[in-house]
Formats: structure tokens, C-alpha cells, sequence
């Protein structure tokens, strides 16, 4: 049986004079996952993470991370657990090198120096920047940015890593190159939570998908589940990947990613092809 | 309550400090103030400004309180306070009644205030809540990797540049995109200024003014 | 005739090296442009070259001319092209700078000479364009993020100019609200504006594009029509990843198929295409049976 990492039971939040921005939502995640987050602007994704993270608290209901209720913590203690990577870097990033930004957070959370040192190492060539060591970080390129937060969030040896929309306003090389990465750390074990718009990235990386709409967790399961057609998924804002939703719009194809779609067409063609030989 | 021009406002706040100059008395200034309270009570403030009014009324009372335990007489104690009430209150007043855009097309356009200035004080303050979203922004992403704020002063001194040195960069690229964009927009161009807003004087600001200036002479006399 | 043109134009920031190398481009009048190209590649700086802001705001060294509607980029102010070219920056938020929708609106028509009432009506129509009409006492800093970016269309529409440049108009916004500022712009093309965007995520232009322009570490690398120009990055390995999905599965299959298939525009397109070309096929499969 895999550990339940983080269990969050009956959640409920709401902001000043709006209403409910999260409606009694269950959420479980065990070790080793690497699940979806998604929903249109709005929806409670986003609230439902920052709950995690303990930088809001909720109206009611409970949130354990490794079986321990974090109603008393503070973001700064879930630290150690979670690593939260931010939409923008540049809100974090202040110190002259990329070495020295990686290590501001084991350093407040009480490292010994040697293992600063041996985590920022190990930080820095996880995520390919052992080359930029010493370089000023503000100077880097988006997607080197983004690294960047990412290795100051795993250099505090989080079991989890939480991103928020990293992908979003990012070229489709930096994209791809960024979920290579997100892959990798997770195959090293780190559990991930991705809030996300992209469903491509989802359908192609996401082992599970929990679906947030209007405060409510509308859907909670695989990729391919949630893309199977048995669901209203436009009217949660989502739109499918274009080979799923090309695929569902065929005869005798269903497919999974771009790949398939091809595959399968071209063997319906062969088919022809075949019989006349 | 008739509607009064933002111009009038601005003569008024600068009436009500010289009236709280002129007024000798106790009973005078506590006149002046009550008449502050009512106008602004006329105007059906929210509870935001009737909390600024207490804050100040505490403040006043404390400077009052101050000047008294160093050995100022009470008159004269309470006489500083009360005009210190009353000369802040009209601004009170002045804010909670009038929108900024038609105090600066006021400045600009009746008192020749030139444009530039006018336009810097608007837009720092459409800046404010920015300013303190991204400032919240910033501790959130801090305290994930840690950040706490404890410590003797000087440790918290020196912590608080993780927060400041973002927010002052940020601050910066931010400025330089609305210079850019200010330019594009044509900020420079010369050419009379319409204002959107209306400034006009109307019957009800011509009778407040020779209200005030009856007032004031009347002050000065006796 | 050519909204905008550009003659061998390079361009190196201050104290930076070479950012755009000889590109010579032309940008028709009424056209929908799509600069794209892996980060770092020139985009931003060659649509601000369009607005003035390069070299005008940034100085630095240029080479080569840019025409916009017939002017001189170089021998003209960004006010005077500004007539011409209205801007949104990557920075939409920090364009805004009034405190109320309408006056934000009302900003750049203060000093043309119209009167109040012009300028209201002028404001009133510019936001029923971007969908924001009813909304013209509300504070900017209480819109969302997609609000934001028609209030600052609405800002730059207001003074007609005949050139809108974009830069990632999409990028903070969910796709809902991607697809409304895409079909927004489509709107205003239609209308007669030509349309310039920095845009990576080709999937959301396929409909609208009338010209995709590729650029690589600040030289231009293709310009030409959405089949041209996708299939010239199809060829390339390191530009491959920016082909959108559907028109992968169509390069692969005509690939593989030597079939040619459409210019998919969108996704009914492809069913019908594919459905055709499936059906035909199981057709034949029946008959050869």
C-alpha cells in the first residue's frame, strides 16, 4: 500500500464576501503520484493548493500531510514537506548567484552548512544548472528562472513538489523541457501537484487528474478517463487534446495522444491497402 | 446635501485651516469641528472614514495627553489637540468626498497645477493596491522556502531584504513599462487636456465660498 | 500595400550584442501575423520595433530601416507612430494606468481635441467592442486578468489606429479566455486592422492567421502562410515541438499517407477530412470483401 502523503477531508473555504470558493472537497494523494490539478480561473485550484500549503487556512474541514493535521503550521513549517514553486520567479528570486538562491531555503530551515552544500549540489544538477552556479540569476532566461525556483523549492528535500501553472507563458521547448524535468524529479520519488490549463500536459504526463469546478471536486481520476467522452468536460472550461478529441470525432478510433490517432487511421487505410494485395 | 465642486473642497480645507489659526476659544474650535462632523456625516461617509476620524480623534487626544504630562497647561494642551483634529479632519472629508480623478483634474485644470505632478500623484496611488498584493506575493513565496519574521531587530533587519530586494526589482521593471507605455499612449503630446471629469462651479460652490470668506474676514475682524 | 516593412533592419539593445539580425519583412495591410520561435529568439524585440519602442525608448544601435504605413520608424517620435500602431505589452497590467475602466479608456483621447462628450461616446464604444461595456466605473485594479487585457485593447482601440501589435496576449489567461482574445482579434481583423502578435502556442491563431513569421536566435528563419510556414518548421528538428498537435497528425500523415491534405483551420475541418478519407476507405475495404 502506498502512504497517503497528503489527505485533505471535507475542506470548506471561502473569501470575504464572495462565496464559497471551496465546497466540503476531499482530496487525497498518496507517495510517488503525479497528478493534474485543473479548472478554469477561478474554480478553487489554486485556493486548494495555497490550503495545502497552509498560506490560507480553511473556513472548516482538515488537512494532514504525512498523517499530521497542519491546522497549527505555517507555511515556513510545511517547508520541509512541500516544496511550493510560484507562477512567477521573479518574486523570490534575490540573492547575486544562482547557488546562493538555492540555498537561502535550506539555510533557514536550519541545514547544517556541509548539508546546504551537498543539497544545493544535488538541486542545481537535478535540474541541469550546475553550469550556472555562479551566474546572477535576474539576468536568466524564463524557463532558466523557473529552474531555478524549482531547485531552491527541492533543495529543502520536500516529498512534495506543488507547482502553479509553470507551464503558462512558456514556449512549447522551454514547456517540454520543464516536464522532462518534473518527470524526472518524480521518478527520484518526489511527489507532484500540477495546477495546470494545458490538457496536452496532462494527457501526456499526469498519471491522475482531479477536476475543481465552481468550488466543487467534479472528477478525480486518470487522464484517460477523463477524456473518454463519458463527461461534459467543455462545461468544467476544459478543452480534450486535439488527438482525443479528433479521435472521438472518427469511426473506429480512440486515442490517446497523436501517435495513436495516427497508428489507428493508418491501419484503417492499410486495411484497404491489405485486401487489395 | 448639494453637490460642491472639488475646487470649493480644496478652498475649504484650506479655509478650515486658517479659521482653526484664527479661532482663539475652546468653545470656537469645538464648534468648528462638530460643524466638520455634521458636513461630513451630511455626506454619508463609509465606515472606512469614520474609522480614520476616531484614529485621528485618538491621535489628537494623545498629542493633547503628551503636551499636558510635559507640563503645558490644559487649555493650551487641549487647544493643540482639538487643532490639530480639525485641521486633519477637513482632509478626511476632502478624500471621502471627492474622487481623486476630479481633484487632479481640479489641480490642473482651475489651480494650473502642471499636468506632470498631478498625474504622479494619481497614478502612485492607483499603485497602492498593487503594491501590496505583490508585496503579499512576495512573503507567501518566501515563507514557502522558509522566510520567518523573528529574531532580535537586526536579524529581522537583514532578513527582510529576501522580501524588499523582489519587490524594489519589480517595482522598477514596473515603472519602466508604464514609462513605455505612457509614451506610447501619446503622455507627452502637447495639446489642451480635456478632462473627463467635471469640475464646473455651479450656484451651490459660488454661495459656499462667499460663506467662507465672510466667515474668514469675519475671524480676521474680531 | 504594406502596413509595415521591414528593410534588412538589425537591432542590438545598449551594451547587448545583435538581438535581430537583417530581417527584411513585409507585414500586409489587413493581414493577422503570428511572430513565433523558441524564447529568446527576437520576437518581442521585432514587435516593438513595429511600435517605435525599439529604438525610440531603448536607444541602442540599428541597422537596416522599418516603415509603418509609409513613415520611417527611425525619423518619426513613438507619439507620431503611435497614430498609426497601438500596443499591448507582454505587461498588460503595468500598461494600465487610471484608477477607473473609462477614464483608463479616456486616458489617450484627453489631449486629441475632442470635446466631453465625444470622448465619452468614443470611450462607451471602444469597450462594447471588447466586451467590457457596463463596466465603466469599475476600479482596474477589482478586473480579472482577462478584463485587464480587453481594458488595455480598449485603451490602445480608442485613438483607431490602423496596426494593433500584441505581444503573448493570451498568456496569463485560461483557455476560455484565450479563445474569447483570439476571437476578439479576429473581430477587429475583420474590420480592417492589421494584427501583429508574439504568440508560441500556434494551436490558438490556426483560425485567424493569415501569416506566421518563424524567427531563431534573432534571424528570420520563414515567413509565409500557416501551410508554408508549419510546414517548414515541421521540417526543422529544433522548431518541430512548435507545430500544434493537429497539424503534427496532419504532416505525419500525409507523411506517410503521400496524400495532401487541407489547410486545417480547425478541428471540424479535420474530422471532416479525416472521416472522409477513413470512410472511403472502409468503403473500399467492404467492396474489395
Amino acid at each position: 500500500m502506498p502512504e497517503t502523503l497528503l489527505n485533505i477531508q471535507k475542506l470548506v473555504f471561502a473569501y470575504k464576501n464572495a462565496g464559497q470558493t471551496l465546497a466540503e472537497v476531499d482530496f487525497a494523494v498518496n507517495t510517488g503520484e503525479f497528478v493534474a490539478l485543473v479548472g478554469r480561473n477561478g474554480s478553487g485550484k489554486t485556493t486548494l493548493t495555497r490550503l495545502a500549503m497552509a498560506l490560507i487556512k480553511p473556513a472548516s474541514g482538515t488537512i494532514y500531510f504525512q498523517g499530521k493535521n497542519t491546522a497549527t503550521m505555517t507555511p515556513a513549517d510545511m517547508a520541509c514537506g512541500i516544496g511550493y514553486v510560484f507562477q512567477n520567479p521573479d518574486r523570490q528570486i534575490f540573492r547575486d548567484t544562482v547557488a546562493k538562491e538555492v540555498a537561502y531555503g535550506p539555510q533557514q530551515l536550519g541545514f547544517a552548512p556541509e548539508a546546504v552544500n551537498e543539497t544545493v549540489a544535488w538541486a542545481l544538477s537535478m535540474t541541469g544548472l550546475t553550469e550556472l552556479a555562479g551566474s546572477f540569476p535576474r539576468l536568466l532566461s524564463r524557463g532558466q528562472k523557473q529552474k531555478v525556483a524549482i531547485a531552491s523549492a527541492i533543495a529543502m528535500q520536500p516529498k512534495m513538489l506543488i507547482l502553479d501553472e509553470p507551464t503558462s507563458g512558456q514556449d512549447p521547448w522551454d514547456a517540454q523541457n520543464l516536464m522532462e524535468l518534473l518527470t524526472n524529479l518524480n521518478q527520484q520519488g518526489i511527489t507532484i501537484i500540477l495546477v495546470t490549463h494545458d490538457m496536452e500536459i496532462i494527457a501526456k504526463y499526469a498519471t491522475r487528474v482531479a477536476v475543481l469546478d465552481r468550488g466543487h471536486k467534479v472528477f478525480d481520476g486518470t487522464p484517460s478517463e477523463l477524456f473518454a467522452g463519458s463527461h461534459d468536460i467543455a462545461a468544467w472550461g476544459l478543452l480534450p487534446p486535439t488527438a482525443v478529441a479528433l479521435g472521438q470525432q472518427l469511426a473506429g478510433v480512440n486515442a490517446q495522444n497523436e501517435t495513436e490517432l495516427v497508428q489507428q487511421i493508418m491501419s484503417i487505410i492499410k486495411g484497404r491497402t491489405g485486401d487489395y494485395a | 446635501m448639494p453637490k460642491l465642486a472639488p475646487l470649493t473642497k480644496l478652498i475649504l480645507t484650506a479655509a478650515v485651516s486658517v479659521w482653526a489659526l484664527l479661532i482663539p476659544t475652546l468653545t470656537g474650535q469645538m464648534a468648528l469641528a462638530a460643524g466638520q462632523l455634521l458636513l461630513l456625516a451630511f455626506y454619508r461617509p463609509t465606515g472606512k472614514h469614520w474609522q480614520a476620524v476616531s484614529g485621528l480623534a485618538l491621535f489628537a487626544a494623545l498629542l493633547a495627553a503628551i503636551q499636558y504630562v510635559f507640563g503645558s497647561g490644559l487649555e493650551f494642551s487641549l487647544m493643540s489637540g482639538l487643532k490639530m483634529f480639525v485641521m486633519s479632519l477637513v482632509f478626511v472629508f476632502m478624500l471621502a468626498t471627492t474622487r481623486l480623478q476630479d481633484l487632479t483634474a481640479a489641480l490642473v485644470s482651475q489651480c494650473r497645477i502642471p499636468y506632470e505632478y498631478a498625474f504622479m500623484f494619481t497614478s502612485a496611488l492607483r499603485f497602492v493596491p498593487d503594491f501590496l498584493e505583490e508585496s503579499q506575493a512576495v512573503r507567501e513565496a518566501q515563507a514557502c522556502r522558509g522566510y520567518v519574521f523573528r529574531g532580535n531587530p537586526l536579524k529581522r533587519l537583514m532578513d527582510y531584504v529576501a522580501i524588499v530586494e523582489p519587490l524594489v526589482l519589480r517595482a522598477v521593471s514596473r515603472s519602466e513599462t508604464m514609462a513605455m507605455s505612457l509614451e506610447l499612449r501619446g503622455f507627452g503630446r502637447k495639446g489642451r487636456r480635456q478632462f473627463t471629469a467635471d469640475v464646473a462651479l455651479s450656484s451651490p460652490d459660488y454661495v459656499a465660498m462667499i460663506f467662507m470668506l465672510v466667515l474668514t474676514i469675519g475671524l480676521a475682524i474680531v | 500595400m504594406m502596413a509595415v516593412n521591414f528593410e534588412h533592419f538589425s537591432y542590438a539593445y545598449p551594451n547587448s550584442g545583435v538581438v535581430l539580425d537583417d530581417i527584411t519583412l513585409d507585414i500586409p495591410v489587413g493581414s493577422f501575423t503570428v511572430i513565433t520561435g523558441p524564447s529568446g529568439a527576437g520576437k518581442t524585440s521585432l514587435a516593438l520595433a513595429i511600435t517605435g519602442v525599439v529604438p525610440h525608448y531603448f536607444g541602442g544601435r540599428q541597422g537596416g530601416a522599418v516603415q509603418i504605413g509609409g513613415i520611417t520608424s527611425a525619423q518619426s517620435s513613438m507619439g507620431e507612430l503611435a497614430e498609426q500602431v497601438g500596443t499591448v505589452l507582454a505587461d498588460y497590467e503595468s500598461q494600465l494606468v487610471a484608477l477607473t475602466v473609462a477614464e483608463e479608456v479616456a486616458f489617450g483621447l484627453e489631449t486629441s481635441g475632442f470635446n466631453r462628450s465625444q470622448i465619452a461616446e468614443r470611450v462607451s464604444q471602444a469597450l462594447m467592442l471588447v466586451g467590457l461595456a457596463g463596466l465603466e466605473e469599475r476600479e482596474v485594479a477589482g478586473l480579472s486578468g482577462g478584463q485587464k487585457q480587453r481594458l488595455a485593447i480598449a485603451a490602445v482601440l480608442v485613438t483607431a489606429p490602423d496596426i494593433l501589435v500584441l505581444d503573448e496576449p493570451a498568456s496569463a489567461l485560461d483557455p476560455e479566455g484565450a479563445a474569447g482574445i483570439y476571437e476578439l482579434l479576429h473581430t477587429l481583423n475583420c474590420q480592417g486592422k492589421t494584427v501583429v502578435v508574439v504568440e508560441h502556442q500556434l494551436a490558438r491563431v490556426l483560425p485567424y492567421a493569415s501569416q506566421v513569421v518563424v524567427l531563431q536566435a534573432g534571424s528570420l528563419q520563414f515567413a509565409g502562410d500557416l501551410r508554408q510556414t508549419l510546414a517548414f518548421m515541421w521540417q526543422q528538428p529544433e522548431l518541430r515541438l512548435g507545430v500544434p498537435p493537429m497539424w503534427a497528425i496532419k504532416l505525419t500523415l500525409e507523411e506517410q499517407t503521400g496524400l495532401s491534405l487541407g489547410d486545417w483551420k480547425t478541428e471540424e475541418q479535420a474530422a471532416t477530412e479525416l472521416n472522409k478519407l477513413t470512410r472511403t476507405c472502409a468503403e473500399g475495404v467492404a467492396k474489395s470483401a
